[in-house]
């Protein structure tokens, strides 16, 4: 059973085009971290991220363009809601809406990768293990 | 087509307690246009029941399979073949879907994970509008392409009730409609104007017979020229 929480960034490439500095101070704050390069978050569909949460991750965090800056025009505005129709069902289920996250970054700006990283694992740590996650053998009690 | 909506996962939860190997079934068509039950919803309710169970205290298994019609039963081999070892198939199709599925796997209990609402259009993005009853008496030509039994409140056939207002329906009063629900009869009137056959409103619709559609018990379609 892992006692390390585990974060999975899908991160647009546009917004964030090198994404091995943030999983380095991820790992570093002492937590799992995995980063998956998309072409645009408007890839990104609920499945994608409920699935996440049921297989692997404890947080799962998307980083787009904000909706003005989007390379496909429209398509960060409509990742924001399809984020928010998979959180309706984490409250649904009874796991934290919060496990699916959301930061927008401007693209061609430089990247705070350890302010981003603090952000994401202080909400990991405060979450906690995802006891809806395959292998992590809990039922309610999530430990520290 | 035929516009459906997820029920609750506690509902879905409920249906297939004590299954521990469970399938999905999604359908490409209909219910997959509106984001209810196409391959991406199975996707979604495949992870979010595994959470649900695993959060219950519950290992279950669940596979996931989609065809492009569950109401067609050649479409249903694969599921048929899918659905092997799983002690519940939960279908993510229409209620046509579902009964199908279910005649298909007489052995296998099959669960709806929708609630089958009615024929509609996609009249925005995320808007489903009823737009036709199955009322076995087409009166479309009569109305310019707009249909007073699905889209008028009261159903009625021969113009406007009292109750319209500002181009609304009063339905709108007794509930909250987002867009709100236009009145049928004026945009009827609308579109004869527009096409130049407003004369069309003169002639009166007789009483309809309600006997052709679900009044009259359940319908069927026999053709004998295409019958084995």
């Amino acid at each position: 059973m892992r006692k390390k929480p585990e974060v999975v960034v899908l991160a647009c490439q546009q917004a964030l085009p090198e994404t091995g500095p943030l999983v380095e101070a991820l790992e570093g704050a002492g937590l799992r971290a995995r980063a998956v390069p998309e072409p645009c978050s408007s890839k990104i569909e609920a499945f994608h991220l409920l699935r996440l949460l049921a297989v692997e991750a404890d947080c799962v965090w998307v980083v787009a363009c904000p909706p003005e800056l989007c390379l496909f025009r429209e398509g960060s505005s409509r990742l924001g809601k399809r984020l928010e129709h998979a959180r309706e069902y984490l409250t649904e289920i009874g796991l934290e809406p919060q496990r699916l996250n959301l930061t927008r970054l401007s693209p061609g700006e430089p990247v705070d990768h350890t302010r981003l990283a603090t952000d994401m694992a202080d909400t990991a740590r405060t979450l906690g293990l995802n006891p809806g996650c395959r292998g992590r053998g809990l039922k309610k009690e999530q430990p520290q | 087509m035929i516009v459906g909506t997820r029920k609750p996962l506690a509902e879905i939860q409920r249906m297939v307690r004590g299954a521990r190997r469970l399938l999905l079934a999604g359908c490409d068509t209909c219910v997959a246009e509106c984001a209810a039950g196409g391959r991406k919803e199975v996707g979604e309710l495949a992870a979010a029941l595994m959470m649900a169970f695993r959060l219950a205290g519950e290992e279950v298994e669940i596979r996931e399979t989609s065809v492009d019609r569950q109401c067609i039963h050649e479409f249903l081999l694969e599921v048929v073949e899918a659905a092997a070892g799983a002690e519940a198939v939960i279908s993510l199709a229409c209620g046509a879907g579902v009964q199908a599925l279910a005649a298909r796997l007489p052995e296998t209990p099959v669960f709806p994970a929708l609630n089958t609402q009615f024929i509609g259009e996609t009249a925005e993005r995320g808007l489903w509008l009823e737009n036709c009853r199955g009322c076995g008496d087409c009166l479309l030509g009569l109305t310019g392409g707009i249909c007073p039994i699905s889209r008028c409140a009261k159903s009625l056939l021969n113009g406007p009730c009292g109750g319209a207002a500002g181009g609304l329906c009063e339905i709108n009063k007794a509930k909250k409609f987002d867009p709100e629900v236009p009145c049928a009869w004026l945009q009827i009137y609308d579109r004869l104007s527009a096409l130049g056959q407003l004369e069309r409103l003169l002639e009166l619709a007789p009483p309809k017979d309600w006997s052709q559609g679900e009044a009259g018990g359940p319908r069927r379609v026999l053709r004998p020229d295409q019958r084995p």
